[in-house]
């Protein structure tokens, strides 16, 4: 717990006066990924909303580094070391591929994408084209793409895998295990196990909005996550 | 003449009646009027686009109500003002009359306002008090007891076609001016002038009124046509835009222009840019020599001290007939001797009364006038004509 | 007959540009920030005066464009951290909001400036001939000065880091914080960039019009349909929204009259607010 990138401690909150997080715990450590499972609607957005900033946190508290940053307003948790990639609209539509990419770098130079243009050839084929035209899984891929090579401590990704052809989430996955091999953090809301599997090392599973298993890869078995995962 | 913009006769009972019954289920300690005090209700725009003149005309009343009270007021008692806002709808003026009229009990309404609230305040008032309006007017109005004090477009086509077209020998004559009825009321009486001297109209067109309007296309179309004279009834702003559009496409070497309601503010307006060959007829110019409108000068400047030239700059002929309303009002309710439509009506036949160019004559519910016709210089007008005991037209029965 | 219809032309063509200049300020902060800013005519009038003062005092012309973006700029800024950073997504608020703020910007120059029509004596008198026609040197340089000014905006806005910014805010707001963007200083920077717009829009006109406190209600609704007919969120539904209002009613009122004008784009922006109210150009 000291020494986790980012914890949470006690978080609720909800929608309006609709409680949906009830008091959820958890951490990521540097190089870790922490896999949030469930059902729809069980509140598994909400808690990343939560941690990005979108909705304010009713009780409870963000830690990034051992610092609360729940006061903190979304674009200065941003600034703390937080990426994020939201499970819709997830991309700016009226700007370029290729803008929405640069959009926040010191420069438009496009090299530090090279990575993710090797992995996904079509972002270079449509650098030009309105972000707004592409497909559902497409968008997701350059969504992905922009917020990993941002390069922050703490990526939060909501459902990445969601539309996307499954070659393509392979190397989502290769990419995911990059970045955790560099130190980077990840807290992946997934419905899909056999993505979370490769990827995860520890998992969350939520339940009406608590937590209902934990823990890492090695001790939860599969039929337990599946039980969670189906109706 | 087009017929004016106010509510039906039966919208504008239900207006009045529920106003009644307003005032009758919530009775005003007000309503106990001072007998001490002789009430002059004034309408004069107080927002919008005409409270430009309102300064200069409060400023003029207030000087008459400080002479005739000096004067010993009317009918021996002191003379009190009564605002009242006469920039807003018709119907919402014919409000606020029957409010002055029950509410603060005031003995005589007058106005300085468009046409439009006109109809409704005649309406309103019913001849139950005087009704006074004091700012040029197209004639033709006879309400019972309701009186005209401005110029009318008869006697500024006298002198305009006297001392300008005649002499002149202009011929071609290009009308434009403001979509109401003001402006086709003295387009129709100056096509009567217009074929009397054997001239004859090249364009006759009409802009909306109350929105903004530009000028460029009215302006290149009268340079192609190239009349002698223009006549314009354009009012306010679209009056200043007019001339300065005029005056920026630089045909103002050869074509004259008349102004119908050219006054020393929209004169300011319009700058020294645009007033080449620009010339206006009014009962009134600040500039105008003669001993009467010295002594107003005087007067104004002794009540108003120092804050007096930056206010007497804003002193119009529309402003000035604020000034003669209030001296109207005493010699009228003096010979009268009561507020009664018949008796008042009576009384104004060959009423004399004091105004800021010198006494002026009431016939028929009209005023007989000097007129004076003013080229601009600059922003200043210079008198170029004058023309006394212009007769009005009217055939108001008394 | 050629020459006539040459200087209507030129005259479409300024009607048009000056259309266009003078919604410029309305446009950037209902299309950007969703307020329909009502007081958009009071800083268009608060620019004409500051030509006023700079020529009252005998200083240069341009001398007033500083002096408008100072002068409306403090006020924008002012309004925006005060009042408008609230009322964001609330429509009807912002409306009440920006009315009030007319109001109170009308009587301030009231009580500043006085009731009286002020006139700006133009910078460059004199006419200039066009393909034969002489026409005026200022109205012109309107022409030329409004149309680089819309060009330069659009480039700007298609292309720069703020540019992009903007877009990414108004399109995408979640997303635009989460990627560190402050939409406090985006939107606050946007609203003062509309209100000095607008402020030099008044500027350019001051010649060219009366000047007093109430001239700004003239601007309001003429500027609002270029929007409306337009479409919202880009510099070319602005310059299509500019051409349909200010052309339409030049060249009606060339070949017809004013009244005629004027009704033809009142006809033209309920048609649109009723047939297709996002207008000719849909961004996106």
């Amino acid at each position: 717990m000291s020494n986790a990138r980012l914890a949470f401690v006690d978080l609720t909150g909800g929608y309006g006066g609709a409680i949906v997080v009830r008091g959820i715990s958890g951490n990521v450590r540097a190089g870790e990924v922490l896999c949030v499972l469930g059902r729809n609607g069980v509140g598994k957005s909400t808690l990343v909303k939560l941690l990005m900033g979108h909705l304010r946190c009713w009780s409870g508290e963000i830690l990034h580094t051992g610092t609360a940053i729940q006061h903190l307003e979304c674009s200065a948790r941003s600034r703390y070391g937080i990426s994020y990639c939201p499970q819709e609209r997830t991309v700016f539509d009226d700007l370029s591929v290729r803008n929405n990419l640069t959009l926040m770098g010191d420069n438009r130079d496009l090299g530090r994408f090279e990575a993710y243009f090797a992995r996904f050839p079509i972002l270079k084929r449509r650098l030009k084209q309105q972000a707004g035209s592409l497909s559902g899984g497409e968008k997701k891929i350059l969504s992905f793409s922009r917020a990993l090579s941002e390069g922050k401590g703490v990526t939060l990704l909501d459902e990445p895998s969601e539309g996307v052809q499954w070659e393509n989430i392979l190397h989502m996955a290769a990419l995911i295990n990059d970045s955790k091999r560099a130190g980077a953090s990840m807290v992946i809301v997934e419905q899909n196990l056999e993505f979370a599997e490769t990827i995860a090392d520890r998992y969350l599973v939520l339940d009406q909005g608590r937590v209902v298993l934990e823990g890492t890869r090695r001790d939860l078995n599969r039929e337990d996550l599946l039980s969670h995962l189906h109706v | 003449m087009r017929k004016p913009m106010v509510p039906t006769r039966r919208q504008f009972l239900g207006y009045s009646s529920s106003a009644l019954v307003g005032l009758a289920a919530f009775p005003s300690s007000r309503a106990k009027a001072d007998a001490a005090e002789f009430k002059v209700g004034m309408f004069l725009p107080q927002g919008g686009p005409a409270s430009i003149f309102l300064a200069g005309g409060r400023a003029c009343a207030e000087l008459a109500v400080d002479e005739v009270n000096a004067g010993g007021g009317i009918s021996g008692r002191k003379v009190r003002l009564v605002f009242a806002d006469g920039g807003v709808a018709p119907a919402e003026a014919a409000k606020s009359a029957i409010r002055l009229i029950l509410d603060e009990r005031v003995e005589i309404i007058t106005g300085s306002h468009d046409g439009g609230v006109r109809e409704a305040l005649v309406s309103a008032i019913k001849g139950k008090v005087p009704y006074v309006f004091s700012p040029v007017t197209e004639n033709g109005n006879c309400s019972a007891n309701t009186y005209y004090l401005g110029e009318t477009a008869q006697q500024q086509n006298e002198i305009i076609f006297d001392a300008l077209v005649k002499p002149r020998n202009l011929k071609s004559f290009y009308l434009v001016g403001n979509d109401y009825s003001w402006p086709r009321a003295v387009n129709e009486n100056s096509k009567k002038f217009i074929a009397e001297s054997g001239g004859k109209i090249v364009g006759e067109e009409y802009v909306p009124f109350g929105t903004p309007n530009r000028f460029e296309e009215i302006v290149t179309r009268i340079k192609s046509v190239n009349p002698d004279v223009i006549l314009i009834t354009l009012v306010g702003g679209d009056n200043v835009t007019f001339n300065r559009t005029f005056g920026a496409f630089g045909t103002d070497g050869r074509i004259l222009r008349v102004g119908y309601l050219l006054e020393e503010q929209t004169l300011a307006g319009i700058g020294a840019d645009g007033s080449r060959n620009l010339f206006s007829a009014l009962g009134y110019f600040s500039t105008a020599p003669g001993g009467a409108g010295d002594q107003f000068k005087q007067a104004f400047s002794a009540k108003f001290g120092e804050t007096s030239p930056q206010l007497f700059a804003q002193v119009g002929t529309i402003g000035v007939d604020s000034y003669a309303a209030v001296h109207f009002a005493r010699a009228l309710i003096a010979k009268a001797g009561s507020t009664k439509a018949r008796d008042c009506m009576a009384a104004s036949e060959g009423l004399s009364f004091t105004t800021a160019t010198g006494p002026a004559v009431m016939m028929h519910r009209y005023v007989n006038r000097t007129m004076y016709l003013a080229e601009c210089k600059g922003t200043t007008f210079s008198v170029v004509a004058t023309k006394e005991g212009v007769r009005n037209e009217s055939s108001c029965k008394t | 007959m050629q020459d006539l219809i040459a200087a209507q032309t030129i005259n479409l063509i300024y009607a048009v540009t000056l259309l266009a200049v003078l919604s410029l300020g309305l446009a950037v902060i209902f299309g950007l920030l969703g307020v329909l800013n009502l007081a958009h005519g009071e800083f268009i009038m608060l620019g004409a005066y500051c030509a006023v003062v700079v020529r009252q005092n005998g200083w240069p012309f341009l001398t007033a464009i500083p002096l408008a973006i100072l002068v409306c700029g403090s006020i924008g800024y002012v309004i925006e951290v005060l009042i408008m950073r609230r009322l964001y997504r609330r429509t009807f608020d912002t409306l009440v909001a920006t009315w009030g703020l007319s109001l109170l910007l009308r009587k301030s120059a009231e009580a500043v400036f006085g009731l009286t029509y002020r006139s700006v004596e133009t910078p460059l008198p004199g006419t200039i001939d066009v393909f034969g026609v002489p026409y005026p040197a200022y109205r012109l340089a309107v022409i030329g000065l409004g149309a680089t000014a819309i060009f330069v905006l659009a480039i700007w806005y298609g292309n720069s880091r703020t540019g992009l910014r903007i877009r990414a805010m108004t399109g995408n707001p979640e997303l635009a914080q989460s990627l560190g963007l402050s939409v406090k200083r985006l939107a606050a920077g946007t609203f003062v960039t509309g209100t000095c717009l607008a402020a030099l829009s008044g500027v350019m006109i001051a010649p060219l019009v009366p000047v007093f406190p109430y001239m700004g209600l003239d601007y309001v609704l003429r500027t609002f349909f270029v929007i409306v007919v337009g479409g919202l969120g880009s510099v070319i539904g602005l310059v299509y929204g500019a051409l349909a209002i200010g052309g339409l009613d030049s060249a009606v009122s060339a070949f017809s009259n004013g009244t005629y004008g004027y009704l033809s784009v009142i006809v033209l922006a309920i048609a649109f607010l009723w047939l297709r109210p996002r207008g000719i150009h849909v961004r996106g």
